[in-house]
């Protein structure tokens, strides 16, 4: 670990010398990554690979074992939570959805970080409200129920609220993960054109390799709770990498319309050391 | 209708559902008015609005008349509606907190604990001479005490090192609520002939009530209304889920327990003057869900109403009905042919809420 804070102006995250995991269960050792601010990145890997554990750490939902993430050269749970919420907004993987809770009720949740609790007492119609509404593309739905809208419409709903905290950082978990692959690209290109036009810092799990590839300008790969590739799409999304670190034979391809890689798995390749790893 | 979508909702009227949940509630506070005077004016013996007014006065034809108003029906009227509110929004924030529409002051413990406070303490007063009344104000104060302490257990038997989350404080609730309830058994078993004044504690009873049990119960409302207030927008973060209260920037451990303390206190308050009134404190806050949706700063007033206008009104009946009037059966209990206000909710609430239940399922 390094003696002196680690003081990188442009990044929005600084996350040094982690160790991560849910009680006495370690799921990373000593992780070290920056993350640039205005940039989108795509955290991947196979299931139980620390990916969504390392974006729990950085979104402060559970705090590091050891070492320290800094959110703009701050160490993040030594912030006020609510000075937090300011500069951040998370999508949580899943949701909880109490029943007649209207789209507006929920999205109006966002101000709270920049009214407290007290502000949250008035009716908020602020504009960040009707920009997340509108970007959304929810204004025919601001009265209704969430628990009536379909499975597309509902993440929207949710997206609008962390929209609505109107912050410069936006971490989220899996965001694509119930939807179709119609509202897989919809939401996927909402998130593209927050950092386009806002410059907000994207930071996301994503399970879909060639999404990953196309909305993110770094992609990192993680398994068994280490950095296995770290870099530019292009780079980072190899045969080889498909092979170690997930278990498949596939080819890569350039697509020839986004230009970004594409990979098509064919078969899984189930070694000896995988099942002692599996089993172990 | 020109206009209209064809969902049924209009795009444009922003503000139409607040303007909508301000009329009901304005409605349920002119409903609730009306059962409290049909209350005052009802009864075995039925006065007149000129007699009661002449009443409130002290201008009675008759001093029974003064009495019966003023030292009978209006005090019982405002306990009635002040404790039948108070568990109402014991319920609508219990169910928000905890993310379970089956959340109640009972399922929690709380309502157990503040019973098994105030029948210990009738217990004890029995032994003692002659003091075995529920004009006692010992007894009350023993309820709440018994009704904080379960919900303090609750608390810290669902706390680990994160903190506590709402299917472990359930859990734990449910398991205290029992255990607790098996202590109120024993000493019911043993209280021999006093067993009637006790059941009227289990069961929620508002007979012989009177302004000393207003005059405890207002002040206990009065110092938790700004925690009340407090709560309100904590409690509509934390229905989010935890993770996204996080998000929110809410200190979640501490924003649960300000929710559950407040939660807390309405519930014992209400249970230390009406005893453990069974489903009020479920049902209210649903059927306010249905009028003015989730959001507590609506749902909370709403649910007060509700639940005031329901424990009025089950008592309204409670006072009028007579065991008499049930043919073949000469059971007498001690303190007459009254049935406890308890009895009428439960009787009402249980097949009300199958309803409400089949209702949503479809």
């Amino acid at each position: 670990m390094t003696e002196e804070q680690p003081m990188i102006p442009d990044s929005a995250f600084t996350i040094d010398g982690v160790s991560t995991g849910y009680g006495k269960q370690v799921v990373s050792r000593r992780l070290s990554l920056t993350i640039e601010r205005g940039t989108r990145t795509a955290l991947v890997g196979p299931n139980g690979s620390g990916k969504s554990t390392t974006l729990k750490t950085l979104a402060r939902l559970i705090e590091p074992l050891s070492g320290a993430v800094y959110l703009s050269g701050q160490d993040i749970n030594r912030l006020p939570t609510r000075q937090v919420a300011r500069q951040m907004a998370i999508l949580p993987q899943v949701h909880e959805v109490p029943a007649e809770l209207t789209v507006m009720e929920l999205v109006e949740q966002g101000r709270f970080p920049h009214v407290g609790a007290l502000g949250m007492l008035r009716r908020r119609d602020d504009q960040a409200i009707q920009d997340a509404i509108g970007m959304t593309r929810l204004s025919d739905f601001v009265h209704r129920p969430i628990d009536t809208l379909s499975g597309g419409e509902r993440q929207r709903a949710w997206m609008a609220l962390a929209l609505s905290q109107q912050t410069d950082i936006l971490l989220l978990d899996e965001p694509t993960t119930f939807l179709d692959v119609g509202h897989q690209l919809d939401l996927l290109e909402l998130i593209s054109g927050l950092n386009r036009d806002r410059g907000v810092t994207i930071v996301m799990v994503l399970h879909d390799l060639n999404h990953a590839a196309r909305f993110s300008d770094r992609m990192i790969a993680m398994s068994g709770g280490d950095v296995v590739a770290d870099g530019p799409p292009a780079q980072v999304l190899t045969p080889r990498l498909l092979r170690d670190c997930f278990g498949v034979e596939a080819s890569v391809a350039t697509d020839p319309n986004t230009g970004s890689p594409m990979c098509i798995p064919h078969s899984p390749i189930f070694s000896e050391d995988q099942e002692n790893a599996a089993n172990g | 209708m020109i206009g209209a979508s064809p969902n049924g909702h209009r795009p444009g009227g922003v503000s139409s559902p607040q303007v909508r949940s301000r009329r009901t509630l304005a409605l349920l506070g002119a409903l609730l008015l009306a059962v409290m005077c049909a209350y005052v004016m009802l009864g075995p013996v039925v006065f007149g609005p000129e007699q009661v007014f002449r009443a409130l006065l002290d201008q009675a034809d008759e001093v029974f008349h003064r009495i019966s108003v003023w030292e009978v029906r209006v005090p019982r009227v405002l306990i009635a509606a002040l404790a039948g509110a108070m568990l109402a929004s014991s319920g609508a924030f219990l169910q928000s907190v905890l993310r379970n529409p089956l959340a109640a002051p009972a399922t929690v413990g709380v309502t157990q604990g503040a019973v098994l406070g105030a029948v210990l303490a009738l217990a004890i007063s029995f032994g003692s001479e002659g003091a075995l009344d529920d004009l006692n104000a010992f007894v009350p104060m023993a309820a709440i005490a018994g009704g904080l302490l379960a919900g303090g257990l609750v608390y810290v038997l669902s706390y680990r090192r994160a903190g506590t989350d709402p299917v472990r404080l359930i859990l734990t609730g449910v398991i205290v609520a029992a255990a607790v309830s098996s202590v109120t058994s024993f000493i019911v078993l043993v209280s021999g002939s006093h067993i009637d004044s006790i059941v009227r504690w289990l069961v929620g009873s508002l007979g012989n009530r009177t302004w000393e049990h207003l005059v405890f119960l207002v002040p206990v409302a009065v110092l938790i209304l700004p925690l009340v207030v407090m709560a309100v927008p904590l409690a509509n973060a934390l229905q989010l889920g935890d993770a996204a209260s996080v998000s929110l920037g809410l200190r979640t451990e501490e924003a649960r327990a300000i929710t559950l303390i407040t939660a807390v206190v309405l519930a014992a308050g209400s249970v230390s003057v009406a005893g453990g009134i069974a489903f009020l404190g479920l049902i209210a806050p649903h059927l306010a869900r249905t009028l003015v949706g989730s959001d507590l700063r609506r749902l909370l007033p709403c649910s007060a109403l509700v639940g005031a206008i329901i424990l009025v009104s089950a008592d309204l009946l409670a006072r009028v009905f007579s065991l008499d009037w049930i043919p073949f059966w000469d059971i007498q209990t001690e303190s007459g042919s009254r049935v406890p206000v308890g009895a009428f909710t439960a009787l009402v609430g249980a097949p009300f809420f199958l309803y409400l239940m089949r209702e949503r399922m479809r």
